[in-house]
């Protein structure tokens, strides 16, 4: 049997991800939550991780002093980007001006609007991020 | 010359001024919206779970159902803020009450906030503890006049902030003392608040710097809210703090007893 793929979620508001966390663990993923910049951080120097689903406005935690918390996200993408270039990145956040959305996404991430994007397409979406595999 | 000179630099002082509203005013609409559509989203998402084809095992429909009741209660404590934003402003400009105040049994009431904030302490590994016997030490508060909703509205703004903040596994306690007047406490355990900070929290749209860094996200009314309320009762409310420990206390004449 394959090992499952894992995802980490960083968000400081993860009763959003409820519902998120228990269709993509029936899909056959592991999901594990993270609350700031400094926990995920923490998780990805130690655990092989597939993919990243973060917010944008949320706490950076210890390690990380002097940064906007309602600009952590953007920080934490640029490091993720450099430091760990094969980790897939979904943006979810109610956040985010035109022109840094389109930044993002320049760098390959995939920004979801949360309470715009329905769960069946958060779902499916974050599928083909992780696993690289679009059908459908 | 003179004058026209000063009026340039009074005008520019003023479009300084209106630039920094401005830009207050979309940070907070901002903000408003990142709290009204996170637990909306969280709601819409649990709902099209409960809906989807398959199978939706009998532990993940109690999931998503408590998931959707603890965000409902988060909205109404959030819609019920603003509207009492608008009442209270009225209320004030006018010096009175919109409801008379009666008597309310203290230690009833606080129990059941007590009880209301349980599941998210509990998402954290808090008790929320009462002291009942300080209460029944004072025999007179189970008939202390004040207007229910607003003073539960207070405790529970201050009892949100102490979830929010406290360190994971902490006890946050509410007990009450009786000298020159009655002192309701709710202490708990979490980030400092430092001393330049202790005014200004109680006014509106201040967040402390530490508050900012810990949760992003907030109105900046809650306690804003909590010493109007308090003024309205002819109390006030303060804040003590002896590192990451503080202790909000709401201060009611002792009028308010006989």
């Amino acid at each position: 049997m394959s090992k499952k793929k894992t995802i980490l979620f960083v968000d400081d508001e993860p009763s959003l991800q409820v519902a998120l966390h228990a269709f993509l663990e029936d899909e056959g993923f592991e999901c594990i939550s993270t609350s700031n910049m400094t926990e995920a951080w923490e998780v990805l120097e130690t655990t092989h991780v597939s993919s990243v689903v973060t917010d944008i406005m949320m706490p950076a935690g210890d390690a990380f002093p002097g940064i906007d918390s309602s600009e952590t996200g953007y920080h934490f993408i640029e490091k993720l980007r450099k430091c760990f270039p094969n980790v897939a990145i979904v943006c979810l956040s109610v956040i985010g001006d035109q022109g840094k959305i389109r930044h993002l996404k320049k760098l390959g991430v995939l920004y979801l609007r949360k309470g715009e994007t329905p769960l069946g397409t958060a779902v499916k979406t974050i599928k083909q991020k992780t696993t690289g595999i679009y059908e459908g | 010359m003179a004058n026209i000179e000063a009026l340039r630099r009074e005008n520019d002082e003023l479009k300084a001024e209106l630039a920094l509203v401005r830009k207050e005013s979309t940070q907070y609409l901002q903000n408003v919206a990142h709290q009204l559509t996170a637990p909306l989203g969280a709601i819409k998402w649990s709902i099209e779970g409960l809906t989807m084809v398959g199978n939706v095992s009998i532990v993940k429909r109690q999931k998503l159902l408590s998931s959707i009741y603890s965000q409902a209660t988060i909205l109404v404590h959030l819609i019920k803020n603003f509207t009492l934003m608008s009442n209270l402003e009225v209320d004030h400009e006018l010096g009175q009450f919109r409801e008379q105040p009666e008597p309310v049994d203290l230690l009833r009431l606080c129990i059941n906030l007590a009880s209301d904030f349980q599941p998210q302490a509990a998402d954290k590994g808090l008790k929320i503890n009462v002291d009942e016997q300080s209460f029944h030490d004072i025999p007179k508060l189970k008939e202390i006049k004040i207007v229910k909703n607003l003073i539960a509205q207070a405790i529970s703004n201050v009892l949100e902030n102490a979830v929010k903040y406290s360190v994971e596994g902490s006890t946050i306690k509410l007990s009450v003392d009786k000298s020159d007047r009655v002192e309701l406490f709710v202490e708990s355990v979490g980030i400092p608040i430092k001393e330049d900070e202790k005014d200004k929290l109680f006014e509106r749209n201040f967040r402390g710097v530490s508050a900012q860094q810990a949760v992003p996200a907030g109105t900046g009314i809650g306690l804003y809210l909590v010493a109007r309320i308090m003024k309205l009762h002819k109390g006030d409310v303060s804040v003590e703090t002896n590192g990451k420990k503080s202790s909000f206390i709401f201060g009611f004449p002792l009028k308010a007893l006989s």
